[in-house]
């Protein structure tokens, strides 16, 4: 464990995270997240499984190790630049992770049954420091639920990435689930590599933390390949969410769509960065993007910014970014219906988040999910 | 698929852009940036002291701020081989005849004169650093309305001029903010009383003949309550070799209920940095309408700004671009809601050809007591083959949960199916794309007067001649 990468209070100052992929104006301070007053002396160890469930004799999951069998892709990852939600925070789950999991499915296994892992804080293990790789052979599909929370209200921290390598043909289902309590700090990574026509599926349910920092990096490698990002996130109070989505064409024919939808109450703060960035020879691809924020009250900061790069003239990009009140006409149907007004906003908001819960696949999770959801719009 | 050949021409003839004249001036100034030149231009303007100050004050400002982080790379421009102040070798004029021959003729056949009998109110016209024409119809005058440059103004509306000059666009706002409140020069100043409506539009145009100069000119616009006023500004130069700078500044004033319609076509040569800043603040119930056509320069980076501070003040933009060969243009607009019931629109277009480079940057800010605020924003861009660039980098900032926006973007390439249908109709396949171009491109010209159109057509024809098909 190298000493120069923890973070001492000496260089607190400047923690600048999910940087936006082309800077803009400075005084709108949107260019990246910043993080302050945090410092980090040492990580202490994780001692808790992390594999709730598994299809056994399926799919191999083991516990992270540098093994040598995977260099090759070890290599493209230690490649990239400017991945994960900064250098520092990387080089941290990278190098010093206290937990983490490896997942194969090997050439040509389609596995229904999803791999669910379980990360969470209590007072003895505060910090979830994780590494997953997740790597699916040729031609095969596997189905992975990652969920980060809380078991009691000491303050947690977690920082992780979590690297997929589809290889050709494959499928991944990446669905990621955090409820931590509201005094702890998330900052998750996630980056994929996606190889000719495999398919990455991301989903994403930003639900608790004080502080949520997330970046998604998808790199449409190979011809074909195609990525889907679903994310709802709820914030209410004074919590923070900052998420920066990045998907990258390089291959022909390359297919991506974002759709982010979320809600914010009392005084809380989302930062939404989504880009699409075809490159140069991604011809004939299309990208799609698509973002909206129900504002529920007078306090609350919600930035949007949807970029669209492009260097290549063959390809269709479209992006949409809204926010508003709930839609009046909805509103005032559902009433004449006989719903109270918190009702019928709690109805429509349920109506937006609906469709990304049903992407959980197992149903006791996708219940608790549920509920949490339904709790946390009491208060509206 | 179809192998599509593509023919590329080395640069266009820009005509009558192009014509040079010989540099004759009166005063030039050092190149370079110091408190004496700027002291030495001061003094050549016989100007107020307050203006000396503010100006030595601006410089100041400019030597602490630095370059922007973002957008192009300005390293190639170095203030210390720009010659800031030019005066060309003749006096302020208002009658026509009087002016030099060859600076006549520039403007002759740039249509300038033509222009003013057919269609517009005033015009004025400048050549480097100073304004060398300006007129204004007798019944404008009557009525109250002032249009003149801005020079004269200091002298004969010292008031109006130290009440309103650079408090719109502050010198610390960025560095060539700075860089303008230093070394400014020339421009038009525009003075609509109360409940006067200009029906026909009045008109500046700006011409930088000498190389290696810069152009800093200044444009104050003040529409008092009820009243209305359509300005045209118009920009060009001659290529040359070395670099020139472009650093000027507009600021409008549109007061309760009065509306502005700021339209500008601007085709710098291409050895042309244009580091403009437009802003206006507009009071309740106004109305700011941008119209912007952005075609030449090496590297633009130009976001007219609107501050809707009154309630139920209004904003439009309606923008093109065309990136060719050689171009950054990075451009856009801002518009910041700090009104209730305050609205917006933005509808932007660019094209980016033969290596060119076109962005969009944009921020809507609606701010905390702006409620019922809306906002629409589309931008559309065409890439016309995959050497160029086109980026889209919009911010949405949102303060308050009483508001309606929606922000939409699209980039892709002339259809397929769109140049079979045309060409099932017996049209030739250029020119079924050149009328998808100007298809693309018709929402912008149509909110333009008709000699602009005729010009903008003009050019996107010179500009896609050979290169599409």
């Amino acid at each position: 464990m190298s000493k120069e990468v923890l973070i001492t209070k000496n260089d607190t100052k400047s923690l600048k995270l999910n940087k936006l992929p082309v800077i803009t104006w400075r005084w709108l301070k949107v260019n990246e997240f910043n993080l302050k007053d945090f410092k980090l002396e040492n990580i202490p160890a994780y001692n808790k499984n992390s594999i709730n469930s598994h299809p056994v004799d399926e799919i191999e999951v083991n516990i992270i190790d540098n093994s040598v069998e995977y260099l090759e892709i070890e290599k493209y990852f230690n490649s990239l630049d400017n991945v994960g939600v900064s250098q520092e925070f990387t080089k941290m789950a990278d190098s010093m992770y206290n937990c983490g999991i490896q997942i194969i499915a090997s050439k040509n296994k389609k596995v229904s049954e999803p791999v669910f892992l379980r990360y969470s804080t209590d007072n003895k293990n505060p910090m979830i420091v994780d590494q997953n790789l997740i790597i699916a052979e040729e031609n095969s599909t596997i189905t992975v639920i990652i969920d980060y929370t809380s078991d009691d209200s000491t303050p947690g921290f977690h920082n992780g990435m979590t690297k997929i390598y589809a290889k050709d043909g494959a499928i991944v289902n990446l669905i990621k689930l955090q409820t931590m309590n509201d005094t702890s700090l998330n900052l998750d990574a996630n980056i994929a590599y996606i190889g000719h026509g495999a398919k990455v599926n991301n989903v994403s349910l930003e639900l608790g933390s004080d502080k949520s920092v997330v970046s998604y990096i998808n790199n449409l490698e190979k011809d074909t390949a195609e990525s889907n990002l679903d994310s709802i996130y709820l914030v209410d109070n004074s919590r923070l969410i900052d998420m920066n989505y990045l998907m990258n064409h390089f291959g022909r024919r390359t297919i991506s769509n974002i759709n982010t939808y979320g809600a914010l109450k009392d005084k809380s703060k989302k930062t939404f960065k989504g880009t699409l960035d075809f490159k140069r020879g991604s011809s004939l691809s299309k990208g799609s993007e698509e973002e909206y924020a129900i504002l529920l009250d007078k306090d609350v900061k919600s930035d949007a910014i949807p970029l669209l790069l492009c260097e290549e003239e063959d390809v269709e990009g479209l992006h949409a970014a809204s926010a508003g009140r709930i839609d009046e006409n909805k509103l005032f149907y559902l009433m004449s219906r006989g719903f109270s007004e918190r009702e019928a906003k709690k109805l429509i908001i349920e109506s937006y988040f609906r469709p990304i819960i049903d992407k959980i696949p197992l149903s006791q999770l996708r219940k608790k999910v549920e509920n949490h959801i339904e709790n946390r719009l009491l208060k509206i | 698929m179809e192998k599509r050949n593509k023919t590329y021409v080395e640069d266009v003839n820009r005509g009558v852009y192009d014509i040079k004249n010989e540099v004759r001036y009166s005063y030039k100034s050092d190149k370079g940036l110091t408190p004496e030149i700027i002291k030495a231009i001061s003094k050549e303007k016989n100007e107020p002291k307050w203006m000396t100050d503010f100006r030595l004050k601006s410089l100041e400002v400019y030597h602490k701020l630095d370059l922007p982080p973002w957008g192009p790379d300005l390293s190639e421009l170095n203030m210390e081989d720009i010659v800031t102040y030019i005066r060309p070798d003749t006096k302020m004029n208002t009658s026509w005849d009087e002016v030099p021959e060859d600076i006549k003729k520039t403007f002759d056949s740039l249509g300038i004169p033509e222009a003013e009998r057919a269609a517009l109110a005033g015009v004025g016209a400048q050549y480097d650093s100073e304004v060398v024409y300006h007129s204004i119809r007798e019944e404008l005058t009557a009525q109250g309305v002032i249009y003149t440059d801005i020079e004269t103004a200091i002298k004969e509306y010292e008031d109006i001029v130290k009440e309103y000059f650079m408090t719109c666009v502050p010198p610390k706002d960025h560095k060539f903010a700075a860089l303008h409140g230093a070394v400014w020069s020339g421009g038009s100043f525009v003075y609509v009383p109360e409940g006067v409506n200009v029906d026909i539009p009045l008109q500046s145009y700006f011409r930088l003949n000498a190389p290696g100069a810069g152009q800093f000119e200044h444009t104050l616009i003040i529409v008092e309550k009820g009243a209305s006023l359509h300005f045209i500004e118009g920009c060009s130069a001659p290529i040359h070799s070395v670099i020139n700078i472009h650093a000027g500044c507009v600021e409008l004033f549109v007061k309760e209920d009065a509306s502005l319609r700021y339209s500008t076509i601007e085709n710098w040569s291409r050895n042309m940095y244009n580091l403009n800043t437009k802003r206006a603040i507009v009071e309740k119930n106004g109305t700011i309408e941008w119209v912007s056509g952005s075609f030449g320069s090496k590297v633009s980076m130009l976001y007219p700004m609107s501050i809707l501070r009154g309630e139920r003040a209004k904003a439009e933009f309606t923008g093109i671009t065309f990136a060719g060969k050689g171009q950054h243009l990075d451009t856009g607009t801002k518009v910041i809601h700090a009104a209730p019931h305050t609205s917006s629109n933005i509808n932007t277009k660019s094209i980016s050809k033969d290596g060119g480079i076109a962005i969009y940057r944009g921020a809507v800010k609606i701010s905390k007591n702006a409620n019922h605020s809306k906002s629409t924003v589309t931008c559309e861009s065409l890439m016309l083959d995959s050497k160029s660039k086109s980026d889209t980098i919009p911010v949405i900032d949102i303060m308050n949960d009483k508001v309606d926006l929606g922000h939409e973007a699209k980039i892709g390439r002339i259809s397929e199916e769109a140049i079979f249908y045309l060409m099932s109709r017996g049209i030739s396949e250029e020119e079924a794309k050149a009328m998808i171009v100007r298809g693309f491109v018709e929402p912008i010209t149509k909110e333009l007067p008709l000699e602009y159109a005729v010009e903008m057509n003009n050019l996107i024809n010179l500009e896609l001649e050979g290169t599409i098909g």
